[in-house]
């Protein structure tokens, strides 16, 4: 039988690598289908047009992509978040189509994206 | 490229490692401290199907109400200070409030009501508060604590009819506001919902959803080794598989690949099935301990699993986190805490904050 163990507490302060945001695609003229591949690449061509190619050359990963409702999660380096915000915010348009990324949830923890209680909805409110 | 470009908001993570028997263990004040929950996930590997006892402590979990417009000077009526003094297991909070926007009003048990104002309210408002600890150059929110145990806010005195008309007059604040109290399944249990029946309260339960995973990537965990340098990974790489879990993010990609590189941590094991459980919507603190033990007695027989994982949300709005901790919205407000629950009865406690918070206890 395994001893049971001592005490131990630790504090790490912004000890995350890395950042998760949570986003998705809105286009004036409604759904269109990606893939994953060019969503990804619609963000790579972003970050290329704000910051040119050697600063948009670090690596973000595509974690999960919903082509129906084109909601996506990213992870990106510490170091990276505020180019990628900031090229996703100014991304404008797509193919001569209006778009917008709109920034749903952003965390150091990616367990924190699976709960959002600003999700909570319970019908209509009367006093927003 | 300017350095303030790499930078990022500051996050906390604190991890604890004990043994439920241990008569110094701090799980339960971690638990009831952190007062305002919004969802609850269960992960248990090597498990298919969601066991008797766990699905009958959810099923049991208090109900909680939802009440439209209710005027917060309606929380200091003679009636609700009773009743929520005596019990001291009401909890609300107000909803669909954003903190880093709006004004955020909750209620902890045993009478304490924050009051997180924007400057415009406060000044109007005109009662004593502080400014908030996370302001930046100029103080644009501020946290009014008013406790309704405290003799000099008993009914009647002086400082009473001040709030009273501050609430009620200068700044008639209203609210839809989330209650739940912790139902011990007496007769009185009912009290709370004939309290606020003149706003029309709503009852809602918390929602149960749970699914089974197969053919899982799964961490190898040894309790005696938290930090992860030796035997298991590290905590952060353990949340992220477990956030990885809980969002159906794939785990098994090629260092090569375009997409995304994320791999399961080290070392890991492959389990045939998994259980996912969610819950979700306003659920007190007693409840969440009730569910713990419950999870605890899982390993009263052999099981293949040597652990399971308890993670809880809280709300990402409420204006405090742990006990009165003050909360805030930076980029995010995450204030979620993990339990890792071992079958020798020894546990790990992740605890983890953004930017506007304290740290936890």
């Amino acid at each position: 039988m395994e001893e049971p163990t001592t005490f131990e507490r630790h504090v790490y302060k912004n000890a995350s690598v890395y950042h998760y945001m949570k986003i998705s695609l809105d286009l004036e003229n409604g759904k269109r289908s990606f893939s994953d591949a060019q969503f990804k690449q619609l963000i790579i061509s972003a970050l290329k047009e704000l910051y040119g190619e050697v600063g948009a050359a670090f690596p973000f990963d595509l974690l999960k992509f919903d082509p129906s409702s084109l909601k996506a999660i990213l992870r990106v380096y510490n170091k990276g978040l505020v180019k990628l915000w900031s090229a996703l915010t100014l991304l404008g348009s797509y193919q001569n189509e209006a778009c917008a990324f709109r920034v749903i949830q952003v965390s150091p923890f990616l367990l924190a994206l699976s709960g959002n209680s600003r999700e909570l909805q319970l019908g209509e409110s009367l006093t927003s | 490229m300017s350095p303030e470009l790499e930078k990022c908001p500051r996050s906390l993570l604190v991890c604890e490692k004990s043994n439920f028997m241990n008569e110094k263990s701090r799980h339960d004040i971690h638990v009831s401290k952190h007062s305002f929950n919004y969802k609850i996930s269960v992960l248990i590997p090597e498990c298919a199907v969601l066991p008797a006892n766990i699905s009958g402590v959810i099923s049991n979990f208090s109900p909680y109400y939802l009440v439209r417009d209710l005027p917060v000077y309606e929380l200091l009526q003679e009636k609700y200070y009773e009743t929520v003094l005596q019990k001291g297991t009401v909890y609300a909070v107000s909803y669909n409030t954003k903190i880093d926007e709006d004004n955020s009003i909750a209620l902890l048990p045993r009478g304490q009501l924050v009051l997180s104002l924007n400057k415009d309210a406060y000044e109007q408002l005109g009662l004593e508060g502080r400014p908030s600890l996370y302001n930046h150059r100029k103080a644009m929110r501020y946290v009014v604590t008013l406790n309704l145990s405290d003799k000099t806010l008993a009914p009647g005195t002086k400082r009473y009819q001040r709030v009273l008309s501050g609430l009620k007059d200068r700044l008639p604040l209203r609210y839809d506001f989330l209650f739940t109290e912790y139902n011990t399944g007496g007769d009185e249990d009912k009290s709370l919902y004939k309290l606020l029946s003149q706003y029309k309260p709503v009852e809602h339960k918390a929602v149960l959803s749970h699914h089974t995973l197969k053919n899982l990537p799964c961490p190898t965990l040894y309790p005696s080794d938290l930090k992860g340098t030796t035997l298991s990974c590290d905590p952060h790489s353990f949340l992220e598989w477990l956030g990885a879990v809980n969002l159906d993010i794939s785990c098994e990609n090629a260092a090569d690949s375009f997409l995304s590189t994320y791999i399961c941590p080290e070392p890991k094991s492959s389990v045939s099935q998994a259980l996912l459980c969610t819950i979700t919507g306003f659920i007190s603190p007693e409840d969440v301990y009730l569910l713990l033990q419950e999870l605890r007695k899982y390993f009263d027989e052999p099981k293949f699993t040597p652990w399971l994982s308890l993670t809880v949300h809280g709300f990402m709005d409420s204006p405090v986190s742990w006990g009165a901790t003050e909360h805030g919205f930076l980029k995010g407000g995450e204030n979620f805490y993990n339990l890792v629950c071992f079958k020798n009865q020894d546990y790990w406690l992740h605890m983890a904050t953004g930017a506007h918070d304290g740290c936890p206890p």
